[in-house]
């Protein structure tokens, strides 16, 4: 198998470039493929759809991916709806090719539970979406309590992202190979980064926190909608 | 029995509609009351993951759109219905555009639910949840993927009582009519 060529890096976030944990994660992967000789790219869906021009960019660059590394934040259980909108198309343009010998698709996903379980079924909406678009399912990478890596590369963010930059390196060797993520990345990723006690702690006086500092600290739990 | 049905369809879908008006017949006959969205004709902004709706406006979307009426209606209700092609296993992008925008009727604090990490209810009260996902023709492994997304979500919304169904394209108004018959338990759900 030739060894992959040209990475592409979809962040699926809508926070603004350099803002969000998805884009510190994938970013990352991204560089370490960078630094085995592969070409990258990287691309924001939310600036993306907001076009049709961009839209038929980010179409070209999937086709000249051998790596696509989609990069997104959990919501409500699954992917937002910009980067399901930006896989929906992908689709439709990729209508009945084959996976074989096709680019290999990477899925990463991070969420505000502690837990990576939280992760699965969107990692099997990608699966499936990688199935049906002609790709080769390379394997999704599940991080709980994404929260602190927001806003700057991996690299920066302390003894905290350790344990998760040595499992992207892993991931990264196997891609750089055109293989697909090992086990053993998919799990120390997946342990969570703090545990579920302090985390909920801490978040718990972080929203409080913010509460304050907007002056809502005591409408947190208003309901506007009450009847 | 208040109702609100989120049609996902996409533009072009009329197998989406009909289902629509079929479940629409379905509740009438109940005695029902339902409030539809269409919500690829509504403009909806797409969640921005400000949590400004956790923390500066509390309850409620800083973008003032038909989002922030989706919700509304979706608090409001007995029943919600979730009517959306099933995309890659999951719901479509239109729907999934209103659903982001529904984070504003839990709370930002943490509980703990069958030993998992979830967020508090804000309300009291929340609508019990049915989705009819539709695909083409059979398709096991995205049936499974929808039907443990509907189980997720119901979770994380609260909902007193959920169910997940598939129909296909394919099948006749009669067999239609009869799974969304036996899909409706929750049509006894009374607003307490």
């Amino acid at each position: 198998m030739n060894a992959p060529k040209n990475a592409l890096l979809l962040i699926g976030s809508a926070k603004k470039p350099g803002a969000s944990a998805s884009e510190a994660l994938g970013g990352y992967l991204v560089r370490q493929l960078a630094a085995r000789g592969q070409a990258s790219e990287t691309r924001y869906v939310a600036r993306t759809m907001r076009s049709e021009s961009r839209i038929g960019e980010l179409l070209a660059a999937v086709e000249r991916a051998d790596v696509f590394v989609l990069a997104f934040p959990l919501y409500v259980d699954s992917l937002p709806y910009l980067v399901t909108k930006a896989l929906e198309r992908i689709a439709e343009s990729r209508q009945g090719q084959s996976a074989e010998g096709a680019a290999q698709f990477v899925a990463i996903v991070n969420s505000g539970f502690p837990e990576a379980v939280h992760n699965q079924t969107a990692l099997a909406i990608c699966r499936q979406f990688a199935k049906e678009a002609g790709f080769r399912w390379a394997g999704g990478l599940a991080l709980g309590g994404g929260a602190p890596f927001s806003g700057k590369p991996l690299e920066e963010a302390g003894g905290m992202a350790h344990k998760v930059i040595a499992a992207l390196d892993t991931a990264a060797a196997a891609l750089a190979l055109g293989q697909p993520i090992p086990d053993e990345a998919v799990a120390a990723l997946a342990n969570p980064v703090m545990s579920p006690r302090f985390y909920t702690l801490m978040g718990g006086m972080g929203w409080r926190l913010e509460g304050l500092r907007n002056g809502v600290y005591r409408q947190l739990r208003a309901r506007p909608f009450a009847s | 029995m208040k109702t609100t049905i989120l049609n996902g369809g996409l533009a072009g879908d009329r197998f989406t509609d009909h289902m629509q008006h079929l479940l629409q017949a379905e509740l009438s006959d109940n005695g029902g009351d339902a409030t539809v969205w269409t919500l690829r004709d509504e403009k909806i902004a797409y969640c921005l993951g400000c949590f400004d709706c956790w923390t500066k406006t509390p309850g409620i979307c800083r973008i003032d759109d038909a989002g922030r009426d989706v919700a509304a209606s979706i608090i409001a209700s007995d029943l919600v219905v979730f009517l959306t092609p099933v995309t890659f296993g999951g719901y479509s992008s239109e729907l999934k555009k209103a659903v982001d925008r529904s984070i504003c009727l839990i709370s930002p604090f943490f509980t703990r639910i069958d030993g998992e990490v979830h967020h508090q209810r804000r309300y009291d009260h929340y609508p019990a949840m049915l989705a009819i996902g539709i695909l083409p023709e059979q398709n096991p492994e995205q049936e499974a993927i929808f039907t443990t997304l509907v189980e997720r979500h119901a979770i994380n919304l609260h909902a007193p009582q959920h169910a997940a169904v598939v129909v296909m394209r394919s099948q006749d108004e009669q067999t239609l009519r009869s799974v969304l018959h036996a899909a409706l338990p929750a049509r006894e759900t009374e607003r307490q």
